[in-house]
């Protein structure tokens, strides 16, 4: 009677000592990570077959977690890539390290960094009519200066603007004898190289 | 005789040694780097002693590296301090200016805040809203009936241009007069804006 007791006792004792050791406890990795200065959306990242898109944070400024839903084993390797940029941004590694690409387990945790920067390009335009030195074209205060030398033709400021700020280009000096107007010389940035910010000069009468 | 000679020649080593180990002699750096000089006048001084006037460099941002000329020793102490500032600035703020020598110094940090200046102007004749008038980066919104607007503030010495980004919707073309220049030592407030028809 008592033997017929003990062994189905320790069968299920067994059973749950075994159940201890099984896959449900085995170590499981998020891919994860923070992305800095995210300010639009459209940024897809992808690892190990599955692609999720982050957002923007709704505090502008704030940094982004983002964590893949595929959980990695111990040993896995991940590779995180960037699929698609960000509208209006791009996104890099913030550092050499962490890496985007290691295996699971390594680290403790996987906290993969990116930080986003607002593109910019250049506004510059065509020139006529420049038969001597001296004109300086300016863009506000802080965009700099451009000097186009005697017969240029174009130019190009080297101060890039942001994508989504305004430029206005003016005649901050007059070459002697000659007058220089701006065509298009107001805009708001979009997303392509400003070339038709255009300067014609004719003599003075 | 000889006693006197000998003390002579030794007082002269000893001197000769001393020297040796005076203020210029050293073998690190003092260094790290400057903004907001675009003119020049920053003289920075290390403690009492060791001298550097920074000119500003032609045609650049106002940045730049600095070291002092006279190498400082191991184990000195330095005190990085701003004996004299360009006239275009309202002070030079020093970090990371005081220490003790360990190895070569380029982390000193001088920063200079330029004087800044209104950019401001006269409106005539504008019947409806919408005018938006730029400095670069900078924009201001101009509603209807606005006898005056005003712009960021400029820094000293730095160029400013003026321009309409975009017209009222009163179907009137607005046009700037004096839009560009260079900010001086005063406001700048002749930028005139006249609407027509």
């Amino acid at each position: 009677m008592k033997s017929f007791l003990i062994r189905p006792a320790l069968a299920l004792a067994l059973a749950a000592g075994l159940a201890g050791c099984g896959g449900s406890d085995k170590a499981e990795f998020t891919v994860g990570g923070t992305i800095y200065t995210l300010a639009y959306p459209g940024l897809q990242l992808s690892t190990n077959g599955t692609t999720i898109d982050v957002a923007p944070p709704a505090k502008a400024g704030d940094p982004v977690k983002f964590a893949f839903p595929n959980k990695l084993e111990y040993g896995d390797e991940y590779n995180v890539q960037i699929v698609k940029q960000p509208a209006h941004q791009r996104c890099d590694l913030a550092s050499s390290y962490p890496t985007n690409a290691d295996t699971a387990g390594r680290l403790a945790l996987i906290d993969v960094q990116y930080s986003c920067v607002i593109n910019t390009f250049t506004i510059g335009g065509t020139i006529s009519g420049l038969t001597v030195a001296g004109l300086v074209l300016t863009n506000g205060s802080t965009g700099g200066t451009v000097t186009p030398a005697k017969d240029a033709t174009s130019y190009v400021f080297s101060l890039p603007v942001a994508y989504n700020q305004t430029y206005g280009v003016t005649v901050l000096t007059q070459p002697a004898g000659l007058t220089c107007s701006v065509a298009n010389p107001t805009n708001t940035m979009g997303d392509a190289n400003v070339t038709n910010i255009n300067v014609s000069c004719v003599p003075n009468r | 005789m000889k006693s006197s000679y000998l003390r002579a020649g030794a007082a002269l080593a000893c001197a000769a040694a001393l020297s040796a180990c005076g203020g210029s002699s050293g073998e690190l750096l003092l260094g790290g780097v400057y903004s907001g000089v675009t003119k020049a006048g920053l003289v920075l001084t290390n403690g009492d002693g060791n001298r550097l006037e920074i000119p500003p460099v032609a045609g650049g941002n106002g940045t730049g590296n600095f070291y002092f000329n006279e190498l400082v020793g191991t184990d000195d102490e330095y005190d990085v301090k701003v004996a004299g500032t360009p006239d275009n600035v309202s002070g030079c703020e020093v970090v990371n200016g005081k220490g003790r020598a360990a190895f070569n110094i380029t982390s000193v940090q001088v920063l200079c805040t330029f004087k800044k200046h209104a950019l401001k102007g006269s409106v005539a004749n504008l019947k409806g809203d919408g005018l938006e008038l730029v400095n670069g980066s900078d924009r201001v919104v101009v509603p209807a009936g606005a006898t005056e607007f005003t712009l960021a503030e400029v820094p000293e010495d730095a160029a400013y241009g003026v321009a309409v980004l975009k017209q009222p919707s009163s179907g009137q073309t607005c046009t700037v007069a004096n839009g560009s220049g260079t900010m001086g030592k005063n406001d700048i407030t002749n930028v005139a804006i006249t609407c027509a028809p």
